[in-house]
Order: structure tokens, then C-alpha cells, then sequence
């Protein structure tokens, strides 16, 4: 599957870090890894594009952060899932199912 | 909760730009030396992995920039408190004005002051009308 050069749609690129989260605690970097890891090396993020998203949903108050020490022993920004973060990821995941679907019967409509 | 969080956070954020910036700069170059060690990893010379991390991270001072941006605004609409904020002191410049014009004057220096209360409402009204920024997206 071909990598997505331009970028994800802004509200997939969210489910997807939410999804990631979903998983554990991540830095930045780890939920890129994580993203590529659960769709089997076909999602690329961009990864500069990971952070400004990151910062979004922190405002949203989906996620939160804090600063920890890294498996490498580096300071490093950590991201969790909050409860308001968990509840979004079911809306967002039932949406896109909606979405999926409806786009699955309009293709294969003759 | 979180959004209370995220308020006050935005309310720091104001306070001290710097220490957000530099704090933004080590999470965006920790993701960069992360990837350079991936590249060394998988075969790459130090100075082809950095290069090739920097190049797939992507504008670096652009995504720095977004991010003290995103930490900068509140987590939720702030039209309504400015139109608010706006009325209020418009109210009071007009209270200020009718309690100016209907109080009798015994000295020019209390006319005077009164008139420079007016005014001083009505420069805040006109400040805080040019500091609204346009809806950005």
C-alpha cells in the first residue's frame, strides 16, 4: 500500500494517535512507531505533522503528558489517554465504521 | 478536568513563551536523535542518518512554530468571553459618559478626571477590539 505522502485527513491522523495511546503511554516518536506497527507498516505519519496534532488533542484535553526518562535514559515527553480521550476514540472509531461502510456500498453500487 | 488542565496550561504558556519554546524544541530534537538512531540501526552512516532524519521529520522551525501556537490558544471558544469583555467596558464607558454629562461639575479638575475615565474606557474598548485576531483555522 502506498504511504500517505500528503498526509493523512487531520481527523483520521487524531483517531489514529488515540488509537496508539489506547495502547499505553507513548513519546512522540514511539506513536509514530506504534501507528506504522498496528497497520502493518501501511500508514506512514508524517512525523513532523505527529506533534502539532499531539498538542491539539492535549488541548482538547484527550490526551495529557508528562515529562519522563526514556528506555535510552533522554528526557522525553510521555502522552497518555485520558477518560475524555478514551470516550472520543469510540466516537471517532464508530463514525469511521459509519463512514467506511457507506463508502463501501456507494462503490459497490452498479 | 483535562480541559482545566489545558487552560492553565495555556495561561503558563503566556507567561513564560520561552520556557515553552525551548520545552517544544527538546520533544521535536529527542524525535530526531530517535530517528537517527534508527537509521544507524539499520545500516546508515551517523552523518546519512541525521541527514535523512531531519529531511523526514520535515520543516522543523514550521512544526515548532505550529506547536507554541496550538499550547498558546485556549481549549475552548474565546469570541464569547471578548464580546463579553467588550460590552462590559463599553457599558461602563456609557455609564461613565451619562454620570459625566448629569452630575454638576464644581472644578474643571473633577470634570476633567471624569472625562479622562471616559476616555481611558474607551482606548481599553478600542484596544481590545484590535488585539481580536481574525478566526484562524
Amino acid at each position: 500500500m502506498a504511504k500517505s505522502k500528503a498526509g493523512l485527513l487531520q481527523g483520521t491522523l487524531d483517531m489514529l494517535i488515540l488509537k496508539a495511546l489506547s495502547l499505553g503511554a507513548l513519546h512522540g516518536y514511539g506513536i509514530g512507531q506504534r501507528i506504522a506497527q498496528i497497520s502493518g507498516d501501511a500508514l506512514k505519519i508524517e512525523e513532523g505533522s505527529l506533534y502539532p496534532g499531539l498538542y491539539r488533542l492535549e488541548q482538547r484535553g484527550w490526551v495529557q503528558s508528562e515529562w519522563d526518562i526514556s528506555d535510552n535514559n533522554q528526557r522525553a515527553k510521555f502522552y497518555k489517554l485520558t477518560r475524555a480521550g478514551r470516550k472520543q476514540l469510540i466516537l471517532e472509531e464508530r463514525n469511521w465504521e459509519r463512514l467506511a461502510g457507506a463508502t463501501m456500498k456507494a462503490l459497490r453500487a452498479s | 478536568m483535562s480541559r482545566i488542565r489545558a487552560t492553565i496550561n495555556s495561561i503558563r504558556v503566556r507567561r513564560h513563551p520561552d520556557e515553552i519554546a525551548r520545552e517544544v524544541e527538546t520533544e521535536l530534537r529527542f524525535h530526531i536523535e530517535m530517528r537517527t538512531r534508527a537509521n544507524i540501526e539499520a545500516g546508515m552512516t551517523p552523518d546519512e542518518a541525521q541527514r535523512a532524519a531531519v529531511q523526514s521529520f520535515g520543516d522543523f522551525d514550521n512544526v515548532k512554530a505550529r506547536c507554541c501556537e496550538t499550547r498558546r490558544s485556549f481549549p475552548f471558544n474565546t469570541s464569547l468571553l471578548r464580546m463579553g469583555l467588550h460590552i462590559t467596558i463599553a457599558a461602563l464607558a456609557g455609564a461613565a459618559a451619562l454620570w459625566t454629562v448629569n452630575t454638576p461639575h464644581h472644578s474643571l479638575s473633577s470634570l476633567l478626571s471624569q472625562l479622562g475615565f471616559v476616555a481611558v474606557l474607551t482606548c481599553l474598548f478600542v484596544v481590545a477590539r484590535r488585539k481580536q485576531k481574525p478566526h484562524r483555522q
